[in-house]
């Protein structure tokens, strides 16, 4: 089979499709598609492109408190003094916040843990943003009152939240995991045991 | 199931442990999705009924439905971990479409884990009972170089040669390591089974930690790798060791 990478293309074409190659998500017809699409756009759009990507290297930072790529430290969250300072709600990864933020239901203070524990992918505790949340709630100045664990609802999730809870009890702070269930529009048929039985355990009045 | 990792945007490759063709491959096509059909009844450590469809280079699972979720496990940190070590255990210790008794194997472990037995002696009669299936039975009562009877208070064990040594051979395998005889009698006895026998061994905290360790090693020594999940176990420890165990402590000894 022929190897779309290796064309006889000039040497800066196939270094941009092998630039796309390695995106995720990106085959190798796919970045041949984009570089050429590059190639054929207006200098000013190719010029945007590597503007955009130069800059999310360098003026994106972490945020010193809850570990959210930001443009500035503290970020923007943080700053915003009409955040309800009691409560921190605890993701994974930093896409989680965006989605959060788009419910416009949550008014409180994040922390991005970059991750989740993984055993299989040898992901442990100290692999992820955990020592920067214990340090943030046993600041002397922290309201904190409540952790909300809204790791994904999958096993590394679930032992993610766990081992949350189970260090942070010492600390006499609430700790809550977002509410396991049937999404919107399901089949009650498709559904597995597990999200079935929660469903029916945390069952809610009809109002 | 096994293990998954990511194929594309929305895909994943699983890999299962089934009961006739040993450990498999297959693709689970959208599984990211919100919406999927297949998300949740696809989860390490599940037992799960799927239909697979053969594809090219590999098979696709058309459906699944959850046969055994295990819910105790999954609400419980310590036996959670328990369960991410056998899954793991299992994953490396075997090669694709062979050892079929590893289903068994990790089915009673994870039904016993499930009804609150305790950890260490399932976790330890698993890696003894999987190791053998796998072709790597430990040697606990002859010299793995010239078969002699090995006894005595304290002898020696090398994870590399896969059990005791005797006094002569020893020279052989400069790394071993002393054993005590107490620890060597509860190996013999988890190693003759069964299982129902071996689980009622009483264990005091260090001859638990002395059996770990040495089972460890063996599979350590076998899957040429350290296990994630031996470290997340022992971050889970260092949370809980103000808290008391709830397993079965004292210094009984089984008799051989």
């Amino acid at each position: 089979m022929l190897d779309p990478l290796a064309t006889d293309s000039a040497p800066p074409i196939t270094r941009l499709v092998e630039a796309f190659h390695r995106l995720p998500g990106i085959g190798p017809k796919s970045a041949q598609r984009l570089a050429y699409h590059v190639l054929r756009a207006p200098a000013t759009e190719a010029h945007a492109l590597a503007d955009a990507l130069i800059a999310v290297k360098e003026q994106i930072v972490l945020c010193g408190h809850c570990q959210n790529v930001a443009e500035q430290n503290p970020c923007r969250i943080c700053e915003d003094p009409a955040r309800d300072r009691t409560v921190i709600c605890v993701v994974e990864e930093p896409l989680d916040v965006v989605a959060i933020e788009r419910t416009h239901g949550f008014r409180g203070l994040f922390h991005v843990l970059h991750g989740v524990i993984s055993p299989s992918d040898n992901v442990g505790p100290e692999d992820i943003k955990i020592a920067e949340l214990l340090a943030r709630l046993r600041d002397i100045d922290t309201d904190v009152a409540e952790v909300i664990v809204a790791t994904n609802p999958n096993l590394e999730g679930e032992a993610t939240a766990m081992y949350l809870s189970r260090l942070l009890r010492p600390l006499g702070i609430r700790v809550t995991r977002l509410a396991s269930g049937l999404p919107a529009g399901a089949d009650l048929e498709y559904a597995d045991n597990l999200t079935l039985g929660r469903a029916l355990e945390f069952r809610q009045e009809v109002r | 199931m096994l293990r998954h990792r990511r194929l594309g945007d929305a895909d994943r490759i699983v890999t299962l442990l089934t009961p006739a063709r040993g450990k498999v491959d297959a693709v689970a096509k959208g599984v990211l999705r919100p919406r999927s059909k297949l998300a949740g009844h696809l989860e390490p450590g599940t037992q799960v009924e799927v239909l697979l469809a053969q594809g090219r280079s590999l098979d696709v699972i058309t459906q699944a439905q959850t046969i055994a979720t295990y819910a105790g496990i999954r609400g419980d940190l310590d036996r959670l971990g328990t369960a991410m070590y056998l899954v793991e255990v299992t994953d490396r210790l075997t090669i694709d479409h062979t050892e079929p008794a590893a289903f068994e194997l990790l089915a009673a472990a994870l039904e016993r884990l499930e009804r609150g037995d305790g950890a260490h002696l399932l976790t330890r009669t698993f890696e003894m009972d999987l190791l053998g299936e796998a072709g790597f039975r430990p040697q606990w009562d002859t010299c793995v170089v010239c078969g002699a009877p090995v006894e005595g208070e304290f002898v020696a064990w090398t994870p590399s040669g896969g059990g005791v040594v005797c006094p002569e051979c020893r020279r052989r395998y400069p790394e071993a390591e002393p054993l005590a005889g107490t620890t060597l009698k509860v190996l013999r006895a988890i190693q003759r089974g069964p299982y129902e026998q071996a689980a009622r061994i009483r264990l005091n905290p260090a001859l638990a930690a002395a059996l770990e360790r040495v089972m460890h090693d063996l599979v350590r020594s076998v899957a040429e790798r350290d296990l994630g999940s031996q470290r997340f176990i022992e971050a889970v420890r260092r949370t809980a060791e103000s808290e008391p165990s709830n397993e079965a402590i004292s210094a009984d000894v089984p008799p051989e």
